[in-house]
């Protein structure tokens, strides 16, 4: 390890609301490469985004290779040799891979784009970094391995100093990974400063030197990665502080009939031979970590997405579980499901209509007549969820655009209720959603178990899943990897799981 | 939050009436030609196919999605129902139930291929359009039978003639049918499913999706409405058109669809009203008929029409805008 | 029926008579079908002809006169025309895929004169003959036009101009302000169209100024600028002839236009230039109900162009005084003969048709009837 090539100290920056970068010190050397790690939310990528010029500091300092910076822009960043190989990959795919390495600076020869030389310079990269690409081929004729090289030699051809890879693993294939690390361990001989954002915790202890962990907007510790051990890491990622009121035990009677088993479930590679059991009144939070596959075994399961394979079974009325056939959500609606996105705006509610508009949105036919909308029963049943739910509106007629993000989720709590749904997939219920308006969430889904509802929360909150969840599932791509009752949960033991590859 | 008393200001159908007088005004004003119960007279007789698709269009545009089949499509209808009457010695009676039903059924065509099969609406109702405009032009020039001749009673649905020549009296009765189905389309789209339904497809087509509606049925369902206002178009360009050319009708479209966007349904669907679409369809009309009489050559009434419409389209993004901002 | 308006018709039916009886070219030129006399068709040759759409009858009577002489000469054609008179390019693209196929020779009537002259040079180039007919090119590279059929359009406008002015000769005499005489015109682009307006304004400010009344033409700039003679300002003169074109050609958009000047009081009287612009005309009357045949009475006089059995009807009504009719059929008889014998290696010379004045009266004569198309 050589020098300090990059300083990032006592960072700060505030969002309306949220502090999501509280006074955080993070280093890279040359020669190194240092880990970023912590749950979701804990600042990683806001660090990041500070530090590539999207977004601004509000106080602290970043000394660049010995002097006081400050990027306004990505391009400030790139230029400086501070540059991201981003998640998403950033490739216009009908373009050529010489392309898009040199888009927005190509190489000009008189007003002529000097395509030779373009594919010149991308043939040296790529023999500087040792990886066979035809520089003349479209982009999306590449895997998504060779399309990461690409985004590397990109990286590269700017000079770049420090290279921040942001889950570079995630969509890649185990032969991939390991072309990858042959990489990045030439351009740490090469002096480079690594940034390596990962949950895959195997991948740190093979890769890494440094591991920085974070942990809700602050900085909690560094550790030299070959003198700790992976419980050390994840200790300090989910932290030693008591969380408030955790469940202590499930408050589901032992013998609640089963309502919704899923056995099977497979639904493209989100979604890989997932099988669980929901029983009466119990609310089961689905943990894991982002891009896990639960969101998408959740629209699986309501048929907003197609699936492959499966088996769903649900209780009817007669409270008799029979298999049943879900290719839509008009389907699940039918056997008495309900799903609230975790993307309210995009997906759960009509933000430009009203609340009665929502309300009654899955219902219409209980509000008409013949042709005829009733809409005094419209106003009626929605004033009633109003009182129910304490829904904040000045009147029922209010634009749900206008509600705060807490009323907006409990317009569609409504919008279930009256569907009389008996069983409720709540993706993200608190997203976005202030404290307070938490609370009141969190006490009408107990109600709603109490009443003998049956809901499927999932969070990505580790409080909010102790808190909450009688039994917990706990998901790592794609697969199911962990099932277990709340009595026995630890932030631990579910960080564990949640962090393991199968394989 | 305190519920803000909405001014009728901000209401751009208000604003749209205002324009629809100020314009009455200036014109008037301007030709005293412009001032006669003839000239209105025959204003109300071009507005009605006019307004009759707009009314079916302004459907597919709230839901985001556009119908460009419309224009080709009345003329297509028109010429099949002349070519009846004319060559086949049908009644008129049945040419216009042929004219409504063609209607009904390029518009399920439509409906399928955007709401079932997903193509989007501006490529699939172009390729419709395309198909209308070639049947037609299989008819040849038919003119449906005019007001004297034998059949010619359906004049009177849209313009009703007491005595003959010069000293009749003439009543556009068709105005008063046109109120009646402005009225009951827009009742159609708030207070009916059908209606709520298209608002939600165009507001949030996946959210509407997620609570269990079937939106491929009201999609397809919305294509239709606007293909059985089509074929009731036809019937009324009909009426007014001596020789019903074939080949012609691209470009009629426009002329509908620049209406229900003066009369403020939004560029990106999710919000219209059908009362809007007619003080719109006023406007045009209004531009169209009135630009000749104070002597402005047809080249500038395009322009001005056209400027009129940006105007029109921006009114509704900053309203948009100031929404999103709450 | 008052004495004036009898000695009016009088005059007119003299007039037509003369016309039927020796049209303007025959005194030019010998019978221009003489030189087709004893033709035989060398092969059995196949033409395509181009016409400028399927639109109006017009072009179906057109397509009969070349059946005819194609079943008298033993030849084959093959119609052909885009949806409209204004798709101007797709006319050009079947021109250009007629002409990839090499025929022995080709009938042309062009939307637009201007976009063939591309593919006339192409037709120099690969040695086959072109006969225009209807519509002639005026600027057609040479040697690619064997020989042109059409009506005399600058004649055709001229005959309109001359029967209107009759029957309002007294009115403009006598009138104590300013009138109007309007022309529509569905556009300012096609050489037909364009030459008829022309014709039509250009007699009518001779007629007007022998009689000693000044006259100016306003509306669209390429007539006003066509115009030969007018000798007033517009503010000033004792008669303006206003000319209206659309923004499309559509008999709605013409009727609009024609709305706008019939409704105005001084108005005496409107031509409306082919079947399009002459039933906006009936269009716009449908409500205003001005025209009539008894200028003195303050009609305001409606003359039409071509037919069509709105047209007739409004002529047989007396709503329009009369209309000039081209002959389709001849044109479509002449083309065909004219492209057989350049086939056949001939020397061809253009063949002139004339355009005749119709009304009530002679609608039924048997010079007249077969070229009022319904």
């Amino acid at each position: 390890m050589g020098e300090v090539i990059l300083t990032m100290k006592d960072i700060d920056k505030s969002f309306p609301g949220v502090h999501a970068l509280d006074h955080v010190n993070f280093e890279v050397k040359r020669g190194e490469v240092h880990a970023l790690m912590g749950e979701n939310g804990a600042g990683k990528s806001t660090l990041m985004k500070v530090l590539t010029g999207i977004y601004q500091k509000d106080s602290g300092s970043i000394v660049y290779k010995g002097k006081e910076t400050e990027f306004h822009n990505t391009r400030e960043a790139q230029d400086a040799g501070v540059v991201i190989v981003h998640q998403e990959l950033n490739m216009v795919g009908d373009l050529t891979v010489a392309q898009n390495i040199f888009i927005g600076r190509e190489p000009k020869k008189g007003f002529r784009i000097d395509d030779k030389k373009m594919i010149e310079e991308s043939k040296k990269l790529f023999q500087e970094l040792n990886i066979e690409i035809d520089p003349r081929e479209k982009m999306h004729n590449l895997t998504v391995g060779k399309q990461q090289m690409c985004e590397i030699a990109k990286a590269i051809s700017h000079k770049a100093e420090v290279i921040i890879f942001d889950e570079p693993s995630a969509a890649l294939t185990e032969k991939e990974i390991a072309d990858l690390f042959v990489i990045i361990r030439d351009l740490r001989e090469k002096g480079l400063g690594i940034v390596y954002i990962s949950h895959r915790m195997d991948e740190i202890k093979v890769i890494t030197d440094r591991v920085t962990v974070m942990r809700d907007g602050g900085y909690v510790g560094t550790l030299i990665t070959k003198d700790s051990t992976k419980e050390d890491i994840i200790n300090m990622m989910v932290g030693r502080v008591i969380y408030e009121d955790p469940k202590q035990h499930s408050m589901v009677a032992p013998d609640a009939p089963v309502v919704l088993k899923v056995e099977h479930l497979n639904a493209g590679k989100m979604v890989q031979d997932v099988s669980f059991e929901l029983r009466k009144g119990e609310i089961l939070g689905f943990s894991g970590l982002m891009g896990a596959g639960r969101t998408e075994t959740a629209r699986a399961l309501f048929g907003a997405d197609p699936k492959q394979s499966g088996k769903i079974s649900v209780m009817g009325k007669d409270g008799q579980l029979r298999e049943v056939t879900i290719n839509s959500p008009q389907d699940a609606v039918k056997y008495g499901i309900g799903y609230l996105s975790e993307d309210r705006r995009r997906y759960g509610c009509v933000v430009q209509k009203s609340c009665i508009e929502n309300t009654t949105l899955a219902t219409m036919e209980q509000f008409t007549k013949g042709f005829l909308i009733d809409s005094a029963k419209e106003k009626e049943v929605t004033e009633k969820y109003i009182k129910e739910l304490a829904t904040k509106t000045p009147t029922a007629d209010q634009l749900v655009v206008n509600l705060s993000g807490g009323n907006q989720q409990k317009v569609v709590i409504a919008k279930w209720l009256t569907r009389d749904s008996d069983i409720l997939i709540f993706d993200e219920p608190t997203r976005g959603i202030d404290v307070g308006a938490k609370n009141e969430i969190y006490k009408l889904m107990n109600k709603l178990a109490a009443e003998g509802k049956s809901i499927i929360m999932i969070s990505s909150e580790m409080t909010e899943v102790l808190r909450m969840s009688d039994r917990i599932i706990i998901m790592c791509e794609g697969k199911v990897t962990g099932n277990i009752d709340i009595s026995e949960a630890t932030q631990e033991n579910i960080m564990d799981k949640a962090t393991r590859s199968i394989d | 939050m305190t519920k803000k008393k909405k001014s009728i200001l901000s209401d751009q159908r208000f604003i749209v009436l205002l324009v629809v007088i100020a314009l009455t005004a200036i014109f008037s004003f301007m030709s005293k030609e412009f001032r006669q119960y003839n000239t209105m007279l025959s204003l109300l007789d071009f507005s009605y196919y006019d307004l009759l698709m707009a009314i079916g269009v302004t459907f597919p545009l709230i839901t985001g999605g556009v119908d460009l089949s419309i224009g080709t499509g009345m003329v297509c209808y028109a010429l099949i129902g002349g070519t009846l009457i004319r060559s086949h010695g049908m009644p008129v009676i049945v040419a216009m139930l042929v004219c409504v039903l063609l209607g009904v059924l390029i518009g399920t065509l439509n409906g399928v291929l955007i709401g079932v099969m997903n193509l989007p609406p501006f490529l699939a109702t172009l390729c419709t359009c395309m198909i209308t405009r070639g049947a037609g032009s299989l008819c040849t020039a038919t003119p449906w039978p005019g007001l004297t001749q034998e059949g010619g009673w359906f004049h009177s649905i849209f313009k009703l003639t007491i005595g003959t020549g010069r000293s009749a009296d003439r009543y556009p009765i068709g105005f008063l049918w046109m109120v009646i189905l402005v009225l009951l389309m827009e009742f159609v789209l708030n207070h009916t499913k059908f209606g709520r339904y298209t608002i939600a497809i165009g507001s949030n087509k996946e959210a509407a999706a997620l609570s269990g509606i079937n939106v491929k049925f009201y999609h397809v369902m919305v294509y239709v409405v606007c293909g059985l206002f089509t074929g009731l178009a036809a019937i009324a360009y009909a009426a007014v058109t001596p020789t019903v050319q074939p080949g012609t009708g691209a470009g009629l479209e426009m002329d509908a669809i620049g209406g229900v966007f003066v009369g403020g349904v939004a560029a990106t669907g999710g919000y219209g009203s059908v009362l809007g679409t007619f003080v719109g369809i006023f406007v045009i009309m209004l531009l169209k008929t009135g630009l000749p009489y104070i002597g402005l050559q047809a080249n500038w009434q395009q322009i001005i029409t056209g400027l009129v419409l940006i105007v029109a389209v921006l009114i509704d993004i900053i309203k948009e805008k100031k929404a999103a901002a709450l | 029926m008052t004495i004036k308006k009898l000695v009016a018709l009088g005059l007119s039916a003299a007039m037509v008579a003369s016309m039927t009886a020796a049209p303007v070219f025959a005194a030019e030129e010998a019978d221009p079908a003489a030189q087709f006399e004893g033709l035989k068709a060398n092969e059995a040759y196949e033409f395509p002809m181009m016409v400028k759409s399927f639109q109006s009858t017009y072009w179906q009577a057109a397509v009969e006169g070349m059946q005819k002489a194609a079943d008298e000469l033993g030849v084959t054609f093959t119609p052909q025309g885009p949806n409209s008179e204004s798709d101007i390019a797709d006319q050009v693209n079947m021109i250009n895929t007629a002409i990839a196929a090499k025929p022995v020779g080709m009938g042309l009537a062009a939307c637009d004169t201007s976009s063939v002259t591309e593919a006339l040079q192409k037709c120099v180039d690969d040695g086959i003959p072109v006969v225009t007919f209807d519509t002639g090119v005026s600027d057609a590279p040479e040697g690619s036009v064997v020989a042109e059929v059409v009506t005399d359009n600058a004649q055709a406008g001229s005959v309109a101009a001359e029967n209107m002015y009759a029957a309002i000769k007294d009115v403009i005499a006598n009138a104590e302000g300013q009138v109007i005489i309007g022309e529509i015109n569905q556009d300012a682009t096609a050489q037909n169209i364009q030459l008829r307006g022309a014709g039509f304004i250009n007699k009518m400010i001779e007629l007007i100024k022998a009689d000693g009344k000044t006259v100016a033409v306003a509306g669209n700039e390429f007539y006003v600028n066509a115009a030969e003679g007018a000798d007033a300002e517009e503010a000033d003169a004792d008669v303006v002839i206003q000319v209206a074109v659309p923004a499309q050609t559509t008999v709605e958009l013409c009727s609009t236009e024609a709305q706008a000047i019939l409704s105005k009081e001084n108005c005496i009287a409107v031509f409306g230039s082919n079947q399009v612009a002459a039933e906006g005309v009936l269009a716009a009357n449908a409500n205003l109900n001005v025209l009539g045949s008894d200028a003195a009475a303050g009609d305001v006089i409606g003359v039409g162009f071509d037919a069509g059995s709105i047209i007739k009807a409004a002529v047989q009504d007396g709503t329009f005084l009369g209309a000039v009719t081209q002959s389709p059929l001849m044109m479509g008889y002449y083309a065909i003969y004219a492209l057989t014998a350049a086939a056949n290696g001939d020397e061809v010379e253009d063949v002139p048709t004339a355009g005749y004045w119709y009304d009530s009266t002679n609608m039924e004569d048997e010079s007249i009837a077969p070229n009022l198309y319904d």
